[in-house]
């Protein structure tokens, strides 16, 4: 999604803003977007009245929407992230955290504006983390391009707060417009703003939940605040997941959740730690490699 | 279909299959073994018989603790993902937030996979009873890696190996094949 056609302006020096939409709230995508424009347009482009997303109202934004794409000296461009791919980078095996995706979302959107052609030299961005060791990373990825990386960045610089325009309209558009995949009937659309103090959300979530698939992939099961409707849901071990490590750290959880296991019928005898899966353990190599055991009672 | 204390069996359609049973890993508990088993006081009474779950029967990486069904298809929906480098055909799932990869394994030929319930034992009889009765039945078999790619060295996969290993192990030899082996010998 973004602007295709590459307009003259675009072979002189050009300034971009990055902003992201729905960083915080439980569901739904996460946006990350970018306006740009040569840096001699950056004088007009403040008379816009382009404002911090956050305190125009959700009309305005839509306007202001739709007035900078028919404008020929402005470029953009969206990177959508869905709440399945966040989820799922959040609980991968190896954990992909919150920021380094937001770091790799904005990074994907110069990648992109450049190899569009587009001549950027200057790039303005909301911090995630720390803005120094973020200006760092940004430099040494794209060492032609001067970084300003600032809190606040949406409401100090107009073209960072065009760029929040871009990511907040996609994101409330992307949420309004969401297509559930699961088909199950009462399926109810008014998840409210997706934040997670947002009361409308919370009480979607509360009908939402599921006992054995926790809730609609709309959801992002990596949030904390998932955790607090889980207490009445099938608990899940993953083989992943390091038995020892995730049992609330006592001497007994380890116990524990043998026991746990033993009485759902996974497992009737007395093993060691690897009680989810058989260990084909003491025998030749061929049933270890291939984890079989010798089984002789069931 | 969401099974569990069911165990899964892939036995051998014909008469001969190995005469031992094995654990491959994780749940549901697939079993390979004999047509009509006996072990340890336990008997298993495999027939063709009952639903046919071909393309229903998932091994998920995870130990879901819940016994009894769950509307899987209407929250559980794999999507086909290409082919991996080494031409598996790939399926792409979430489950509770994690992305699962797997592949369908179409059971060999002349086995059958069988969705196994404890038969109830009279409350009169006061006999300890540990017999099977089939449910279901399927020939395929769909398993899930959280974070990697489904590939030939997978446990799930290699695990029939053996059937091809207890294949030879318990075929009769015949006196021709006897003569060359001993005159290699």
């Amino acid at each position: 999604m973004g602007s295709k056609i590459l307009p003259q302006w675009a072979s002189k020096p050009c300034a971009m803003g990055i902003d992201e939409a729905g960083r915080g709230p439980v569901l739904g995508p996460m946006v990350y977007g970018c306006l740009y424009c040569a840096q001699s347009y950056l004088k007009t482009l403040a008379t816009l009245s382009f404002a911090d997303s956050k305190t125009l109202k959700e009309e305005k934004r839509e306007e202001l929407f739709e007035t900078l794409k028919t404008n020929d000296s402005i470029g953009w461009a969206v990177d959508v992230i869905d709440a399945r791919e966040l989820s799922a980078k959040m609980l991968k095996k190896n954990k992909i955290n919150l920021n380094e995706i937001s770091h790799d979302s904005a990074m994907g959107l110069i990648d992109r504006v450049l190899k569009m052609g587009v001549l950027l030299t200057e790039v303005y961005i909301d911090t995630v983390g720390d803005a120094g060791k973020y200006e760092m990373k940004l430099s040494r990825n794209f060492p032609s391009i001067k970084f300003v990386v600032a809190k606040k960045a949406d409401s100090l610089y107009p073209v960072v707060s065009g760029a929040s325009i871009v990511a907040k309209v996609t994101r409330d558009r992307a949420l309004r417009e969401w297509v559930l995949d699961e088909t199950a009937e009462n399926m109810q659309r008014d998840f409210g703003s997706g934040y997670p103090g947002d009361p409308q959300t919370k009480a979607w979530l509360e009908d939402h939940k599921h006992r054995i698939f926790g809730f609609p992939t709309l959801v992002r099961f990596s949030w904390g605040t998932c955790n607090s409707y889980f207490k009445d849901v099938a608990q899940v071990l993953w083989d992943s997941d390091n038995l020892d490590e995730d049992g609330g750290g006592g001497k007994n959880s380890n116990g524990k959740r043998q026991l746990k296991l033993s009485n759902v019928g996974f497992t009737s005898s007395k093993r060691g730690s690897e009680e989810i899966e058989s260990s084909g353990k003491g025998r030749c190599r061929f049933f270890q490699a291939r984890k079989l055991e010798h089984l002789t009672n069931f | 279909m969401l099974i569990k204390n069911w165990g899964l069996i892939l036995a051998a359609k014909p008469k001969y299959a190995p005469p031992v049973s094995y654990l491959p890993r994780q749940n549901p508990t697939v079993w390979i073994g004999r047509a009509k088993a006996e072990m340890e006081n336990a008997t298993v009474d495999l027939k063709p018989h009952g639903e046919d779950l071909s393309g229903c029967v998932h091994q998920l990486p995870c130990c879901v603790k819940h016994d009894g069904p769950a509307s899987v298809s209407h929250y559980f929906k794999p999507k086909y993902n290409g082919v991996s480098d080494e031409g598996l055909p790939l399926q792409e799932a979430h489950f509770r937030g994690r992305l699962l990869q797997g592949t369908t394994l179409q059971l060999p030929h002349g086995y059958s996979g069988f969705v196994l319930a404890k038969k109830t034992s009279p409350p009169s009889s006061k006999q300890y009873s540990n017999s099977w009765v089939t449910k279901a039945t399927f020939q395929d078999i769909t398993y899930w890696n959280h974070d990697y790619v489904p590939s030939h060295n997978d446990e799930m996969l290699r695990a029939f190996h053996w059937l091809t290993v207890a294949k030879a192990l318990h075929d009769p030899v015949t006196p021709e094949e006897l003569a060359s082996s001993s005159f290699a010998l």
